[in-house]
């Protein structure tokens, strides 16, 4: 954390290369190519969400008339549409229900194991650390039809908590490598210190560790946030009432139904993104913490 | 110190690990390890699912090896790892630098915008891109309309020939924005000092990029495109919503083959087979590309 804030981030106009020293141009010909292709290539990014926006307030048929065109009339009925008929709302409660249990799961079995792979030296560690790495490379779906056996042996196929299970040990590996990353730049002194005190490993490890881990755990739990809210495989193989189904897995239904309005269904997705995008711009920093952290994993 | 305190100490270590490990290892032997080796297990069985299994022996990879529907679907696999590395890996680390080098003033509006797609479910990108490649009222015909292009527009998805190009366009853009994150990361821990010296020795934008920004992230490079590599075997959802695999299997992944395979016809068995062959070759992509990537290494110092 403390070492990255350090960089340089702020040029002197006269270090940029390419640009002489003296002369200081205040647009030269290549950054202005380069402002326009970052301004066509964000374009293409952001214009289909921005059309969605403002096509789902159009009427089915201003919206077959021209694709372009914004909307005369605004349509606010749509969302209402969306949202009733779409059952958004119950699909969000179920989403938010397996995704809170997933990522308590998953944040505290990571936060306990990261800690161990630091803090114990055992001879069996490293197998156990290979374990974990290859099981990262390992795609969900190669496990899919035995889980499934599995499941339904338990008696927890087309459940929620049959949804819970896989997932949290498929986003495991990632969240402990976090975690484990964090408590190696934990000072050795403090941990020893916790620990001689002669006080139970377990809680040294509760009363001292946990409260200092709170932000990596943060940046684990916002990471694990994305994934399972987001995630399409396991709910899409293991869900079948529709009651239960997920935020994703809900909407394919509804788009699959209704093929007539497309405003509304623009709406419906709309909706159904809405979640994600108000937790980003509310938590910039943090996502961006997070998603930097689960992606570089070793 | 004695010996004996040691191993006292060692002991209670043992003890203490495997408490703090147990239930992260427990969840992975059970829902990772077991069904992995089940998968192999069945991967020699005739299954539907339900009825008791056959064993089959070698019958279901020997039809592997002539299903043209897997090495297909395998070659769109390939695709999208060879284009994440090239459109994501590699186009990533030029607009990464760009924000950070030459035009640092956008920066923090340019990475709001580009990571927009990553946060959002895979589900709603593609959903929406669907409405975007419509042959009727689509985004992309309405564009080429619009500009004279007019002969040009067709349905983007359920033409064989664009299919997969239309797909792997959607899942470039949306990754994209990651990659951008992670080398804008990487570009503001080089010290200032080398490009200094860069700078000093008259080194334009195109040489301070190739041998000094790309050499001083190399670590970097390795682990985002082995990202793209593991991610890109991994790929289900947006082709799933866009496509389903189809038209007759044009873009089809590994992933929805095998669900097809299991869920749709119930073949449980050969499911397996197919999951577990990949399991087999993505290490094998994994080790060339780590095994090319030292090599490319150390020819360049």
């Amino acid at each position: 954390m403390s070492s990255s804030t350090i960089h340089v981030t702020r040029q002197h106009p006269a270090a940029v290369p390419g640009t002489t020293g003296r002369e200081r141009p205040r647009l030269s010909t290549g950054t202005a190519i380069v402002y326009l292709i970052l301004a066509v290539h964000l374009t293409v990014v952001i214009f289909p969400f921005l059309w969605m926006a403002y096509s789902s307030l159009k009427s089915n048929q201003d919206f077959l008339a021209s694709v372009w065109s914004l909307p005369t009339n605004p349509q606010w009925a749509n969302y209402g549409k969306a949202l009733g008929e779409g059952k958004l709302l119950v699909y969000a409660g179920n989403s938010l229900a397996v995704t809170a249990v997933s990522v308590a799961l998953t944040v505290a079995m990571a936060t306990a194991a990261g800690y161990a792979f630091v803090i114990y030296r055992t001879r069996w560690m490293p197998w156990v650390e290979i374990a974990m790495l290859v099981a990262m490379a390992i795609p969900a779906y190669v496990a899919l039809v035995p889980l499934v056996a599995t499941l339904r042996d338990a008696g927890l196929l087309d459940t929620r908590t049959g949804v819970v299970l896989p997932t949290v040990a498929f986003n495991l590996p990632v969240s402990v490598l976090i975690m484990r990353a964090f408590f190696s730049t934990v000072p050795r002194s403090l941990v020893e210190a916790a620990r001689v005190d002669g006080t139970s490993e377990l809680r040294a490890f509760l009363r001292v560790m946990v409260p200092i881990a709170r932000p990596a755990m943060f940046t684990t739990a916002i990471v694990n946030t994305i994934w399972v809210w987001n995630d399409f495989l396991f709910p899409l193989v293991l869900l079948n009432t529709p009651s239960k189904k997920t935020l994703p897995l809900g909407l394919t239904d509804y788009v699959g139904e209704r093929v007539t309005d497309y405003p509304v269904l623009l709406a419906a997705v709309l909706l159904a993104a809405l979640g994600s995008f108000v937790v980003y711009v509310a938590l910039q920093k943090q996502v961006i913490g997070g998603l930097t952290s689960g992606a570089i994993k070793q | 110190m004695s010996t004996s305190t040691r191993s006292v100490a060692a002991r209670r270590d043992a003890r203490a690990a495997l408490l703090f490990l147990a239930p992260a290892v427990l969840f992975l032997a059970v829902f990772v390890a077991y069904p992995l080796l089940t998968a192999g297990v069945l991967s020699f069985h005739s299954w539907d699912g339900v009825s008791p299994r056959q064993w089959t022996g070698l019958t279901n990879y020997e039809r592997l090896l002539g299903d043209r529907i897997f090495w297909g679907s395998l070659r769109n696999n390939v695709l999208v790892a060879l284009t994440a590395i090239v459109f994501q890996v590699g186009v990533g680390m030029v607009i990464a630098y760009w924000l950070v080098r030459v035009v640092p003033r956008i920066k923090r509006f340019a990475m709001f915008v580009y990571v927009v797609p990553v946060v959002i479910s895979e589900i709603c990108i593609g959903l929406l891109w669907g409405f975007v490649y419509n042959p009727y009222f689509g985004l992309l015909n309405g564009f080429l309309n619009a500009v004279g292009l007019d002969e040009l527009a067709r349905g983007w998805l359920g033409d064989r020939s664009t299919a997969m190009p239309a797909v792997l366009v959607v899942m470039n853009l949306t990754y994209l924005g990651l990659y951008i994150l992670l080398f804008v990361a990487a570009f503001e821990n080089v010290d200032e000092a080398v490009y200094d010296a860069a700078a000093i020795d008259g080194a334009g934008h195109y040489r301070t990029f190739f041998s000094v920004s790309v050499p001083m992230v190399w670590s970097n490079v390795q682990a985002t495109t082995l990202l793209a590599v593991v991610s890109s075997f991994k790929t289900f959802s947006l082709v799933y919503v866009l496509t389903r695999g189809g038209p007759s299997n044009a873009t089809d992944v590994v992933s929805t083959y095998l669900f097809q395979t299991g869920f749709g016809n119930f073949e449980a068995g050969y499911a397996s087979t197919i999951g577990f062959a990949q399991i087999l070759l993505t290490a094998a992509v994994g080790v060339f590309v780590l095994g090319l990537m030292r090599r490319g290494k150390r020819g360049e110092a």
